[in-house]
């Protein structure tokens, strides 16, 4: 364990990380009616300097700090640095990709300015409420500001505002919201166990829960940690919880999708790390607990995932499987196995991001979304092609790419608890994402046209617009570098690792 | 106020599973949101009559903003949409006294069991003492309420309405669970499901002019 002392500094950066985009979504919600550059300029903006920001904080804490505000009530640390890094690096390309793909999209025609705003707007609020929610140090306002993130994302769901879309607008919102009262009512049993043990002042903060973990009654423990997983797992997208996840998912648009897959379910797997790995060293049945539902959880969303044919449900069906190794490789509370959660949280941000993305220049060159239409194409779309190679073989965990470094982590990391039987579970999934991935993979681009003959040379579809391959070939482009050279992001891992463990432990 | 005692309270909170019974199950949407409104309002009184009791000031503040946000401003969004949209519920798939029976037995068997097993929930030895044990037995059994509307009917407006059942019932708890809490948080847990249920039932009434219904069984062009 790392015993590199932990400077507490008060800095306005831990609360101008989620202030700036909250700036910048009212300006747009405001003014966006003004002009262009009030409306996509503002986003581009306003999530650059939010992206600056967390990169400033990253290195401060890599330095060692801890960034706190009003006194203790924002807490920033490597988790949540990597958090709001994550988050705004993706919320920056998924901006520029929504320039050619929601505003310029011939198939969408001409979309009133109104709700263009309202799209632009919602993205950065959404990304606001999430640094909230990574900066928040509060046990409540953590569920406050986790259900806000809901709350913004439901309207970005239902942007086509046709039957499909509300229906899994509704859907969305209200699952999610149930779900996340049952965290809330969880978080109430913590906050009121641990109201004996704490000073009046300190009893809402997070980082005192570790230090009274050991003292709080097994049984309470139990039941707010079954409401929790219950809770922040549907936000996750975990089984049975997951309801919600394809519907959504699918029907968004592509650069929304790439944000929900990426980012939003990836927040409950935050609140999850936050309040759930505190208790599995003093409660190995919250280990077991945890591991029981993910391996369900990583085995049914990789079967549904093989049958889809829509590539949207594939790859969100395929989410719940990759959330699961997430969640799992948290919940062990070990070194080995929160390292491999958020090394996996990270890879499978910027894979299914870049999943999404290639899958929505398929659509959006072709019309279509079914993977059998998509083999009967005639595309010239290199870009594209090898974008989505690398996200397939990256996520179905095949080396030398980044899904296999931390699947293989977090396989180790099963095996060193004990937990033998969700280790070989989880190499079945890793086998069966090889399977359903690469059938997606040959399909579209390796079947050859049926009418590709001379006499019929067909119309060639040709690659699509540099603002939306940009986005794409940069998260490749990290993609690779992650699985060749992952010692570059060792430090902020190993850094947001020892902070739970510290917390495990005790401030 | 010496005639705020743990008897009064009592009364009350068995009043507010009353009003909650009763808007779980009328038919009429209307109706429904009204006792939802008196539902609010008892819950109001019940956290002033704690605050009463036990001499908290903060629970006044809560009991005053609990009467602003549950009691005036929810109903009132339900209201202005239920204008708009048909004024009796979809019919559910569990006939009218089936359900009432069947609550009333689920109810009772699941408010004896939390009552008896109180301890294993709360820490702290106030909790287990009357009034606060019958509180937090009916905060448990109206959250379980609001999870067998929410998963029972068939009406958008009505999960809606189930959805503000089960935050009341954490709501209530919160009373016995933590007093001390800070008002800026549980305001922050209100004005969620206000948000919530505002941006619900607006998605409701665009459902409603597309799709027809609001039968939710009917909204499914998704393949699972």
């Amino acid at each position: 364990m790392d015993t590199q002392p932990i400077i507490q500094v008060e800095s306005i950066l831990a609360v101008l990380v989620f202030l700036v985009p909250l700036a910048f979504s009212l300006v747009i919600f405001l003014f966006g009616r003004i002009s262009r550059v009030l409306r996509e300029g503002a986003a581009f903006v306003g999530i650059f300097f939010t992206f600056l920001i967390s990169v400033l904080i990253a290195q401060r804490i890599l330095r060692g700090e801890v960034l706190t505000f009003w006194g203790m009530n924002f807490y920033v640390d490597g988790l949540s640095a990597l958090m709001e890094i994550l988050g705004s690096f993706v919320g920056v390309i998924v901006i520029l990709y929504s320039l050619s793909y929601v505003v310029h999209n011939p198939r969408l025609g001409n979309l009133p300015e109104r709700r263009l705003r309202i799209y632009y707007g919602l993205i950065l609020l959404f990304l606001s409420m999430m640094n909230l929610t990574c900066a928040t140090n509060s046990i409540i306002m953590l569920f406050v500001s986790l259900e806000a993130t809901t709350l913004a994302t439901a309207f970005l769901v239902t942007f086509y505002w046709n039957r499909d879309s509300l229906e899994a607008g509704y859907k969305y919102l209200l699952l999610v919201t149930v779900g996340v009262t049952f965290a809330l009512l969880g978080l109430v049993l913590l906050y009121s166990a641990s109201i004996p043990y704490l000073p009046r002042s300190r009893v809402l903060l997070l980082t005192e829960l570790g230090r009274i973990a050991s003292k709080i009654p097994g049984n309470i423990v139990l039941l707010a940690s079954a409401l929790i997983i219950a809770g922040f797992g549907t936000k996750a997208g975990l089984v049975p919880f997951h309801a919600w996840l394809p519907d959504a998912h699918a029907e968004a648009p592509i650069p929304v999708s790439a944000l929900l897959s990426g980012i939003v379910i990836k927040v409950g797997a935050y609140a999850l790390a936050r309040t759930i790995t505190i208790f599995s060293p003093s409660f190995p049945a919250v280990v077991l607990f945890v591991a029981v539902l993910c391996s369900v959880s990583m085995l049914v969303g990789m079967m549904m995932a093989l049958v889809q044919d829509d590539i949207k449900r594939m790859l969100a069906y395929s989410s719940i499987s990759q959330i699961a190794y997430v969640v799992e490789g948290l919940g062990l509370g070990t070194y080995l196995g929160v390292y491999g959660g958020l090394f996996h949280l990270m890879n499978h941000t910027i894979l299914k991001a870049l999943l999404f993305l290639t899958a929505g220049a398929l659509m959006w060159a072709t019309g279509m979304r079914k993977i059998s239409e998509l083999a009967s194409q005639r595309r010239r779309m290199p870009v594209t092609a090898f974008c989505f190679f690398v996200g397939a073989l990256g996520i179905s965990g095949v080396p030398p790419f980044n899904g296999f470094l931390s699947k293989f982590t977090i396989f180790l990391a099963l095996a060193e608890r004990g937990l033998l039987w969700a280790a070989v579970i989880a190499v079945i999934t890793g086998f069966l994402s090889i399977a359903c991935f690469g059938r997606a993979a040959y399909q579209i681009f390796w079947t050859a046209p049926p009418d590709a003959t001379e006499a019929n040379p067909g119309v060639v579809i040709l690659e699509v617009p540099p603002t939306m391959w940009t986005g794409m070939i940069i998260l490749a482009g990290v993609s690779i570098l992650l699985g060749l050279y992952p010692q570059l992001v060792h430090p902020v891992l190993d850094r947001a690792t020892n902070i739970i463990l510290r917390l495990l432990s005790g401030p | 106020m010496a005639w705020v005692t743990g008897d009064v309270i009592i009364t009350l909170v068995v009043a507010h599973l009353l009003a909650s019974i009763a808007a779980a199950e009328v038919r009429n949407l209307k109706l429904s949101n009204g006792f939802l409104c008196v539902q609010s309002l008892l819950l109001s009184a019940i956290i002033a009559s704690f605050a009463v009791i036990s001499q908290n000031p903060t629970l006044y503040w809560w009991a005053g903003t609990t009467v602003l946000t549950k009691a005036i401003l929810l109903p009132w969004i339900l209201y202005h949409y239920m204008r708009r949209l048909p004024q009796v519920e979809v019919k559910p798939l569990v006939g009218f006294a089936a359900s009432l029976i069947f609550l009333l037995i689920f109810l009772t068997a699941f408010y004896r069991f939390v009552h008896t097993y109180v301890d294993f929930i709360a820490p702290t030895t106030e909790a287990l003492v009357e009034p606060a044990r019958s509180n937090l037995a009916i905060a448990f059994s109206i959250f379980a309420l609001g999870l067998y509307v929410v998963m029972a009917r068939r009406d958008a407006v009505k999960i809606i309405i189930g959805l503000i059942l089960l935050e009341n019932g954490v709501h209530l708890s919160l009373v016995t669970l933590a007093p001390t809490m800070p008002e800026t948080t549980v305001f922050g847990i209100t004005s969620n499901v206000i948000v919530a249920a505002y941006l619900l039932l607006y998605l409701t009434e665009q459902i409603y002019q597309q799709f027809g219904t609001m039968d939710t069984l009917q909204l499914s062009s998704l393949k699972r």
